[in-house]
């Protein structure tokens, strides 16, 4: 049941007929994990606390560097060497004092995965890196939890939606890691992904529209043009082919 | 058989800055090692050490997913084969 003061916060996509207060109240009940508080994490979260998201569990093992506030957006000046979910945390609870956050100073590995995810409803990819990524695409698939994957580098990002036991998963196409390197990224694109990602995660959620699933959208700022591959899920795929079910 | 390669940015450095180019080849394999012929420092980028496709380099065929075994995959005249570099910054 939503709150008279909830019922006037978010009346404008209670206005959305496929939200409505039902809807708000699935988002309400929901606890999601966002993996990394940094460039995509940042609207990620707050977009996910603005529209009431009851609980988000974000997790950056980080501290906020100088370097990362041109695109970090949950930060700023003063939080300079502040850990990063803590800092996201006093700005989330600005926006949104209803909203519970649980900021977890951890950075993730395949030991503490499965503690991180337990009792989520899915997780969220605002990750840096791939092996990362792949620990959190196989914890999706083991748990049978969605997934929701964002990357991005320079002017460039791409997202994809993972429904476990349904549709194609990261590592069906991803199957490398790239060279280490320091990305060259502007916070327009993470804000273009992480929203893209925010929205798939509020649409499945309320159980509304069509999932980015067996789509991989590629969106390139540069020449603004958003393109989309079809992908299918790989026989071969460690996580959740053939191959994964054999080991 | 013509075969249109449309390149990821961060391998048109090695063609001069060509958003795409015409190849002949039966399978995206032949297609790519026709590609190299034509701009050998691109080699290695889209091929590993083994001879195998990159592991950080997707290859869609029209479109689409060309695994499992990608460079096996027949193509015919008129198809599109696309190479996507992979992203991880966050």
């Amino acid at each position: 049941m939503l709150t008279a003061d909830e019922g006037q916060r978010y009346d404008r996509q209670i206005l959305i007929k496929e939200i409505g207060e039902e809807g708000q109240e699935k988002l309400k009940r929901a606890k999601v994990l966002v993996a990394g508080a940094g460039g995509l994490g940042s609207p990620i979260s707050l977009y996910l606390a603005a529209a009431g998201v009851g609980t988000i569990r974000l997790v950056d093992g980080d501290t906020v560097d100088l370097s990362n506030l041109n695109r970090q957006i949950l930060h700023g000046d003063r939080d300079i060497g502040r850990v990063k979910v803590h800092s996201a945390k006093d700005k989330l609870a600005l926006l949104n004092a209803a909203v519970k956050i649980e900021a977890l100073q951890v950075t993730i590995n395949e030991d503490n995965i499965n503690r991180l995810v337990e009792g989520c409803d899915l997780i969220v990819d605002a990750m840096d890196n791939l092996p990362t990524r792949y620990i959190l695409n196989k914890a999706a698939i083991e748990k049978g939890i969605p997934f929701f994957h964002g990357a991005v580098r320079g002017l460039e990002g791409r997202a994809m939606t993972i429904i476990p036991g349904k549709t194609p998963c990261l590592r069906c196409m991803y199957h490398g890691d790239v060279p280490k390197e320091k990305f060259p990224v502007i916070g327009v694109t993470p804000a273009v992904i992480g929203s893209i990602q925010a929205t798939e995660v509020i649409k499945y959620l309320v159980g509304m529209g069509d999932l980015l699933t067996g789509r991989l959208l590629i969106y390139d700022g540069m020449s603004m043009e958003f393109r989309e591959f079809k992908v299918s899920k790989n026989p071969q795929c460690e996580h959740c082919g053939e191959k994964s079910k054999r080991n | 058989m013509a075969i249109q390669i449309n390149l990821h940015k961060t391998h048109r450095q090695y063609t001069g800055g060509k958003e795409s180019v015409e190849v002949e080849g039966k399978t995206i394999g032949e297609c790519l090692k026709n590609l190299i012929r034509k701009y050998p420092p691109l080699g290695k980028e889209v091929f590993g050490k083994n001879g195998k496709l990159s592991g950080i380099v997707e290859v869609y065929l029209n479109g689409a997913t060309a695994y499992p075994d990608e460079l096996a995959k027949p193509v015919k005249d008129g198809d599109t084969i696309q190479l996507v570099y992979f992203l991880a910054g966050g």
